[in-house]
């Protein structure tokens, strides 16, 4: 069957090419962590770990360092059943405008699943993606030419007919990029025989406990948040909105000064707030503030603006804002958090509380929301398991077989 | 409670007429009142100013008063009186799809806006009524219980004008044969020109050059707001504006204002050395956006406007989506007292980063809620 590729004609191409792209109904898939892909990935990651240039971006460090072979060995054997996995056919990756190395992340647990893979990137251009794609097709040219034939990257706006061409073909759509992306996206049908992941909007919360965070160094602590919040804007589904705060209460008072402070500070020294953006917090405070009593604006900087509650509830997420707006409460029991661990709560970080504590509470209580608990400041680092999904799990199949 | 009785004081005094000191004490005393007024009065306000910490008996200066973001006028209904002392409600003139503010007038607070107007303006052109050629169709004021921006500001200047005639038709193209009727019957004597700046400009002087049409409107007043974005973006400044209107039919007296429906009435409006002067019924404070402090004189900030004049919705503390710098208080070479202020336009967007994708677009944010900023 030959596809009309009409709809692609304005796209460009960053890795592979028309013809590549045409073939990959035929392709072969390739099954679960094939040797092919994981020399592709892991010279990938060596490649990107010596470029001086790479080097300079936090975020392709940090996605090197995650596709190390060491750690691409670690999840083939955290993946159970990896032998009878192979590759659903052609996957196809939808990533967001606004993350410019998170096509990169898309792509290797969809390479090492098996599949032939489509991943668009949007018309918005990073140096990241320039670098990243340099590599890859070094590699495809050089020592992963077998692997050339598995993997497109195509550059194209918000061109309807480029998204219809490849959905059109795909076993399996990945579609990132929160609500309204993938409502507009899913007016657009898939294959029957198709499956889709989508990434819808998120917020993420931190819990502190006082007494153990004046045992750490304040800045150091910091850093870590400012890598969670400020580094993706707080825009970022994994970017804590809300801090809840633990321990005695004159632990609680000191921590929550010494945190603030410090967090000005690196704030005001390295986050290039526009002046649009104060007002766009202020707002989003002030509808807080007006849908209950019990706020209590505690900032005069603007560029950390926070507020304490006084009662945690589903809504809150409505006033959400982005760029440095904060909620603060303090709570006696982990389970006072209960009603804001709604289905939208992705993630849970937390520094001097028990993770197996965060764990049970959602366990014991059969919460809808919560699909990460980590370490404050690891909110960003890469990961095969992501918004509850087993990414490698979720886009290869299994094959089942008899016993005999 | 009337808002005509609580500004009583301010009629006795000229619009320009108080320097910083007395013109700080009078406004304080009454924005304090406004803002316990509101307290009582509307619930969402009350909460709102519970949040900010405020604290009555710590006001000491009107930069105290809590400023209330103007787009919440959007958001939510805000209204300070009892429904059925409803007299009209005002909207904002967003195009299609955006969110408009909603501003709730009884009719005390929609006479003291018309009064103070009236009291601004005749300060520039005298007390006399005079008449008034309006660039725009008579339709906007089609649908009188919805009054969008535009359709507000020329209600509230026919108010001022002894005969209003609407330059342009229903489909907006200039009515030449009214234009010149107007001229004629009113050679010689002064006159009024109202429109919004981009109308001004596309369907009143670009038809004049089009068609060749020579008119004497030197003893005009022509008034304008609002668009000068829109005009930059056909490379035309504030100055190119007025040089080549003057070229066309002799216009010598610009009067640009800033304003916007949330604080209809208290107009800034343009003094002949081309500066934005507040009244005494209002007052500009700039902000920095980095701890919302106050700006001194000369530094560029985001817009704070105070007007003594909302009573029937908590609109009389605002901080606008603008930036602007104040220039000078009580020195203008105009002789009017009071700050005068350059309004530099609305904030430029940030784009951010993060997971949600620009599909979405910024709640609310929309270029067109102004009535008549710049």
């Amino acid at each position: 069957m030959r596809r009309n590729m009409e709809g692609i004609r304005d796209a460009q191409f960053l890795v592979g090419d028309e013809a590549c792209l045409a073939a990959m109904e035929r392709v072969p898939v390739l099954p679960a962590f094939s040797q092919p892909a994981i020399e592709f990935l892991s010279g990938l990651s060596q490649k990107l770990r010596r470029d001086p240039v790479a080097k300079e971006y936090g975020d392709i460090l940090s996605y090197a360092y995650w596709i190390r072979r060491a750690s691409l060995e670690q999840a083939k054997e955290a993946c159970a059943g990896w032998e009878n996995r192979l590759g659903r056919g052609i996957a196809f990756h939808i990533t967001p405008s606004n993350v410019p190395v998170n096509f990169a992340v898309s792509l290797t647990s969809s390479l090492l699943a098996g599949n032939c893979t489509v991943v668009r990137v949007s018309d918005k251009v990073f140096q990241q993606v320039g670098i990243i794609c340099g590599a890859i097709n070094q590699l495809l040219e050089g020592e992963c030419a077998q692997m050339k034939p598995y993997l497109c990257i195509l550059r194209y706006g918000h061109q309807e007919e480029a998204t219809r061409a490849l959905s059109d073909m795909c076993s399996i759509r990945i579609i990132w990029g929160g609500d309204q992306t993938i409502e507009a996206i899913r007016q657009i049908p898939i294959p029957p025989r198709a499956k889709e992941l989508t990434f819808a909007d998120r917020f993420s919360l931190v819990v502190i406990h006082a007494d153990q965070y004046l045992k750490k160094d304040p800045r150091q602590v910091a850093k870590g948040f400012y890598t969670d919040t400020y580094y993706t804007d707080q825009n970022a589904c994994s970017s804590p909105r809300m801090v809840v705060w633990m321990g005695t209460e004159p632990a609680v008072k000191e921590a929550k000064r010494i945190f603030w402070k410090a967090l000005e500070d690196l704030a005001a020294e390295e986050y290039p707030m526009r002046p649009v953006q104060a007002v766009d917090k202020f707002t989003s405070l002030c509808m807080l503030g007006m849908s209950r009593s019990g706020v209590r604006l505690r900032s005069k900087n603007t560029y950390v603006m926070r507020a304490e509650l006084e009662s945690l509830t589903p809504d809150l997420s409505q006033y959400f804002s982005k760029g440095g707006l904060f909620y603060e409460y303090t709570a006696l029991r982990l389970e006072e958090l209960l009603p804001v661990l709604t289905e939208r709560c992705q993630t849970v970080s937390v520094l001097g509380v028990e993770k197996e504590a965060v764990l049970n509470l959602v366990f014991a209580n059969g919460v809808r929301g919560v699909d990460r608990i980590v370490n404050l400041g690891e909110t960003m680092t890469p990961s095969f398991i992501w918004d509850g999904y087993k990414m490698i799990e979720e886009m290869s199949r299994y094959v089942f077989r008899q016993k005999e | 409670m009337g808002a005509s009785d609580l500004i009583d004081d301010f009629y006795s005094f000229q619009p320009y007429e108080l320097e910083a000191e007395k013109k700080e004490g009078l406004l304080l005393r009454e924005l304090t009142e406004l803002t316990k007024f509101h307290q009582e009065h509307c619930r969402a306000y009350a909460d709102f100013l519970e949040m900010t910490g405020y604290d009555p008996a710590k006001v000491q200066a009107l930069y105290q008063i809590p400023f209330f973001p103007v787009r919440l006028f959007k958001e939510y209904d805000l209204i300070s009186i009892d429904r059925k002392s409803l007299f009209k409600t005002m909207t904002s003139s967003g195009t299609t799809g955006q969110k408009v503010s909603k501003i709730f007038l009884d009719k005390e607070t929609a006479m003291a806006q018309q009064k103070v107007m009236i009291r601004i303006l005749s300060d520039f052109w005298g007390k006399k009524r005079l008449p008034m050629l309006i660039i725009d169709t008579p339709d906007v004021l089609k649908d009188r219980a919805k009054f969008s921006a535009r359709g507000a500001a020329i209600m509230g200047l026919s108010f001022v004008a002894r005969e209003s005639v609407y330059a342009l038709r229903e489909d907006m193209s200039l009515d030449l044969d009214k234009v010149r009727a107007f001229a004629e019957k009113y050679a010689g004597q002064r006159f009024i020109i109202f429109g919004f700046t981009f109308l001004v400009w596309q369907h009143f002087y670009q038809e004049l050059c089009r068609t060749a049409q020579r008119f004497d409107f030197s003893q005009g007043f022509l008034m304008t707001g609002g668009g000068w974005k829109k005009l930059m973006g056909q490379a035309v400044s504030q100055a190119e504006f007025k040089r080549r209107i003057h070229e066309a039919c002799g216009i010598r007296h610009f009067l640009d204002h800033y304003g916007m429906v949330e604080q209809t009435g208290a107009i800034y409006a343009e003094c002949e050395y081309g500066h934005l002067h507040a009244s005494i019924f209002s007052d500009v404070l700039i902000r920095n956006y980095r701890d919302f402090s106050l700006c001194p004189i000369g530094q560029k900030g985001i817009i704070q406007v105070v007007s003594a004049l909302p009573r029937s919705y908590p609109g009389h503390s605002l901080l606008t989506e603008d930036e602007g710098v104040i220039l000078g208080e009580d020195d203008c070479p105009c002789g009017r007292k009071g700050k005068y202020i350059q309004v530099l336009g609305r904030m430029a967007q940030a784009e951010l980063r993060g997971c949600s994708d620009t599909y979405a677009e910024e709640h609310g944010r929309d270029p067109g809620r102004a009535v008549s900023s710049r």
